[in-house]
């Protein structure tokens, strides 16, 4: 019953299956940034299962159309809901906003969601893998991180002519592109999101230094996440206790942050103010991340690794 | 005839009392399963009690007819997630296993073993908290006991369920073909989402053809939306005419569609 | 009223239980293209090459045979059991087994036989195997009275009675195997299949498996076929060997005469008084030479002729005549067909 997009890999919403669409394959040069070796890696590997893709016709088309019903019947809900409501704006939302902001949040979601992460590291305590980050002088942390920037940004980059193809699609819902600056607080904050997602979920991970079946808590979390990160609806819809409070939380920078930057939602000094939140809860949960695995690991070995 | 049914009744009893064995021999798995689940209505309700805190209807649903719709649907899809899902799951790894042989080899119908070989236990209690949400929505609003409603809403759930299977059962059946496994949870995800709304969503210029091609030709829409309406709303004769019709018209293609497929598998594998 | 059983006996007396004729088996491997171009290629056409799994494959099983198929890898055995299981269309070709045409998968067809497929296992996994015979009686229609007989021999035989309640992905390969084993004799089938049923199983098991076969066969008078790369397994078992090699039949046969078709060498063990003379070069092919000893593979016909010439020119102190391990006749087989194959 539990949308596989709250969980196992929430990086694929949206149609990844349409990037089997893209005949020409990928950019000719990595992006200027990290660990370049892991991102030419990467790529090739999405190379690879790219063609094998489209190998299996069947496959293909059946995934391909069913990518885009869940999006076609979230949109014919809302008008639903606004036509029935005869108002032309819900907590400062117009209709069209609020479709901008659904699909906006999945881009967001694409950079904070990090399938896999606490699970392997739960996976590494319980097996004793961990034991090669505490003879090699890696940081595990520091290892997890690298990995993740070089396989997101390899994703993403794979993502972006069916996502430019369905915001094409879907321009209609959007005022235009916003300007300059308002463009470069949302990347920040987009940066930001990734941060706050992989320490967050590494902190989960660390838990399972003292308690086992740590992915059974990590299930739990990943669906009340799918909703208080505001990728149903948008925090300002929700009654007066609760807006104030989710939007206190961090979780909201793994989805509604990105996307009201984006929709202009958040100017000027408020914005700034926000996005120094974002950085500083990004550092709480990089801080707890480090604690934790220092105390894990004192444990560990003391229980003769 | 009658001896047969008999038999895969006593067979279906048997493999759900031993996979209700193993479930419970990982309780805590088992609790976390449940509590996930109980999250899931959870959130569903948030949604909804939020949407009516700023309409009272959504295309023409108030709310405890909508909250009604919304327990039909957790319990239909929980009686199908509970029944049939981790079976279909497993059969695209039956198929590029091989292991797909030894249910050939039994002299029992091979659909029966491929689609219910297992009961996933962990989402049963969907059924019963779908149930109490539907009751509460009657509750709310003062329904009054129609014997008459009740009889249909139960058939056309049947059929509902029938119709969710079938449907199930085709997405399934083309991973046989599919070397390569599509996650049929993606699949079934997406195409579930049709499911899940009122009828009365797809309206204008564009949405209204797409819904009836939804309703008449794949009837997917039909299975939570005319028990719903037959219990809170309009009890269309004609509407629940077509759910019976379609549930017997999907099971037997689906049936077809399936045996169809493990002649293919039977022809090209070696 | 003649029981079922009996019934079966009697007509089984005058019909053979499996009877192949020509069955034949290709099919398709799909070739993949290289790289993106060939892939979007791949989407309307694809290429493919036809595989001769079986090659027009014939022969007669009568009721209480134990057969055995021998052939390397990939020579079409498995193939040709399942076809004769219903598992596969063959691709031409005609069968009949239990009087029935196996690719129609009558009920009845189904009741009455069994495939045992070595390394794979057809329990259910993680219920305990007491469990899975339970749901086996069911599925087949066994009579309470008559399982519990059964299980209780089978068990019995094998000692395996203590082990029903686990779990079956808790036990080992061996106890595994004879629970499958078991499986598939409850219900009292009239044809056993096996295929490689004791791969992969220490020696102990192995003797176990063998045994409880041979004993259910002189009990029941079941008819085998079983696959194996064993030759253990195959002496201690069949009196009637067919080989395949490369989809189509080579030999059929009794096993003996295997050794006398293809075994064209003797191995001939010497123990001299003194040392091994060097010079037994020409009498045949020396394997070893070592001390007093020396072993010498020789012709068949020509090994009275040797063996005299060095009895006159050397005293022995001990002498013995072996055929070669049967491994080997039939790798020569193999050679041979290959080469046939290849020239033809």
């Amino acid at each position: 019953m539990t949308p596989p997009d709250g969980l196992a890999a929430p990086s694929a919403p949206a149609p990844p299956s349409a990037a089997t669409l893209a005949v020409e394959p990928l950019p000719r040069h990595a992006p200027p940034r990290g660990p370049i070796a892991t991102l030419k890696k990467h790529t090739k590997i999405l190379r690879v299962s790219l063609s094998e893709r489209m190998t299996y016709r069947s496959d293909f088309l059946l995934g391909t159309i069913l990518r885009f019903l869940p999006l076609v019947t979230t949109i014919l809900l809302w008008k639903s809901i606004y036509e029935s409501s005869g108002k032309s704006e819900l907590a400062g939302f117009r209709y069209r906003e609020m479709i901008a902001y659904l699909l906006l949040t999945h881009i967001s979601r694409m950079f904070s969601s990090m399938p896999g992460l606490a699970a392997g590291i739960a996976r590494d305590i319980r097996e004793g893998t961990l034991k090669r980050y505490l003879i090699q002088p890696v940081d595990m942390i520091a290892y997890l991180l690298s990995y993740r920037v070089a396989h997101k940004l390899a994703y993403i980059t794979m993502s972006i002519i069916p996502y430019v193809a369905l915001f094409g699609v879907c321009r209609g819902y959007f005022d235009g592109i916003p300007g300059p600056l308002t463009l470069a607080a949302y990347a920040v904050s987009l940066v930001l999101s990734f941060f706050v997602g992989f320490y967050f979920e590494a902190s989960v991970g660390m838990v399972g230094f003292w308690f086992l079946e740590v992915t059974s808590l990590l299930y739990i979390v990943m669906t009340l996440n799918f909703f208080i990160s505001g990728h149903m609806l948008p925090l300002d819809l929700l009654p007066s206790p609760w807006s104030t409070i989710l939007k206190a939380l961090p979780f909201q920078y793994m989805a509604y942050f990105p996307a009201v930057v984006f929709l202009r939602k958040i100017t000027g000094w408020n914005l700034v103010l926000h996005l120094l939140l974002e950085l500083t809860w990004a550092v709480v949960f990089m801080v707890l991340s480090r604690g934790l695995y220092r105390l894990g690991l004192k444990r560990y070995s003391a229980y003769g690794g | 005839m009658l001896a047969n049914v008999a038999k895969y009744l006593r067979l279906l009893g048997h493999l759900a009392r031993y996979t209700l064995n193993r479930e419970l021999a990982f309780r805590g798995n088992f609790l976390v399963k449940v509590s996930v689940e109980v999250l899931w209505l959870g959130i569903m309700i948030a949604f909804y009690r939020t949407v009516f805190a700023r309409t009272s209807n959504v295309a023409g649903w108030s709310e405890p007819d909508y909250f009604f719709f919304v327990g039909c649907y957790f319990a239909l899809n929980g009686l199908v997630e509970t029944l049939f899902f981790e079976n279909c799951n497993e059969f695209a790894e039956l198929v590029r296993t091989g292991d797909l042989d030894f249910l050939l080899l039994r002299p029992i119908d091979e659909q029966f073993l491929v689609s219910l070989r297992r009961i996933d236990w962990g989402t049963a209690p969907n059924v019963l908290m779908g149930a109490a949400l539907m009751i509460i929505a009657l509750v709310q609003k003062g329904w009054e006991f129609d014997l008459v409603r009740v009889v249909t809403f139960f058939v056309t759930m049947a059929c509902g369920t029938a119709i969710a299977y079938s449907f199930m059962l085709i997405l399934t059946t083309f991973t046989v073909w599919m070397v390569r496994n599509q996650s049929l949870m993606e699949m079934w995800w997406m195409f579930s989402s049709l499911a899940r709304y009122p009828k009365e969503i797809f309206s204008g210029r564009w949405a209204e053809p797409l819904g009836n091609f939804f309703t008449y030709i794949v009837p997917i829409l039909v299975v939570c939306n005319v028990p719903s309406n037959v219990m809170v709303r309009v009890l269309d004769p004609y509407m629940v005419v077509l759910t019976i019709v379609a549930a017997v018209v999907l099971l037997w293609l689906s049936r077809r569609f399936f045996q169809y497929a493990l002649r293919s598998y039977r022809s090209a594998s070696s | 009223m003649i029981e079922v059983d009996q019934l079966n006996l009697v007509t089984s007396e005058f019909m053979a239980i499996v009877e192949a004729i020509g069955l034949t088996k290709t099919y398709r491997v799909f070739q993949k293209k290289e790289g993106v171009l060939g892939a979007l290629r791949g989407l309307y056409r694809r290429d493919y090459r036809e595989v001769c799994a079986v090659d027009e494959i014939s022969f007669t099983i009568e009721p209480g045979e134990m057969v055995a198929f021998l052939g390397p890898n990939g020579a079409g055995k498995t193939t040709t059991l399942k076809m004769l299981s219903g598992l596969i269309y063959p691709t031409s070709g005609e069968a009949r087994v239990l009087d029935f045409v196996p690719w129609q998968r009558a009920d009845l067809f189904r009741r009455q036989f069994s495939l045992v497929m070595g390394q794979k296992n057809q329990l259910w996994w993680d219920l305990p195997a007491a469990d899975s015979f339970q749901l086996h009686r069911e599925i087949y229609s066994i009579p309470q009275a008559e399982f519990a007989k059964t299980l209780g021999e089978l068990t019995e035989l094998l000692g395996v009675a203590k082990l029903t309640r686990q779990a079956v992905r808790e036990l080992s390969l061996g106890e595994r195997m004879k629970m499958e084993l078991i499986a598939a004799l409850l219900h009292g089938p009239r044809l056993l299949l096996l295929d490689e049923p004791t791969i992969g199983l220490d020696v102990v098991a192995q003797a176990a498996i063998q045994k409880c076969l041979r004993d259910y066969h002189s009990q029941r008078g079941v008819t085998m076929l079983l696959t194996s790369h064993y030759m253990r397994d195959v002496e201690a078992l069949c009196d009637r060997v067919l080989v395949i090699n490369r989809g189509g039949m080579v030999y059929d046969g009794p096993l003996a005469g295997i050794i006398e078709k293809f075994g064209e060498s003797k191995l001939v063990k010497l123990q001299f008084e003194g040392l091994a003379p060097d010079d037994l070069g020409r009498f045949g092919q020396v394997v070893r030479r070592e001390g007093p000893f020396a072993d010498i593979k020789i012709e068949r016909s020509r090994v009275s002729e040797i063996l005299s010439a060095v009895l006159e020119r050397h005293a022995l102190a001990d002498v013995t005549v072996e055929d070669p391990p049967l491994e080997e006749i039939i790798a020569k087989v193999f050679e041979e067909a290959r080469l046939d194959h290849d020239a033809a």
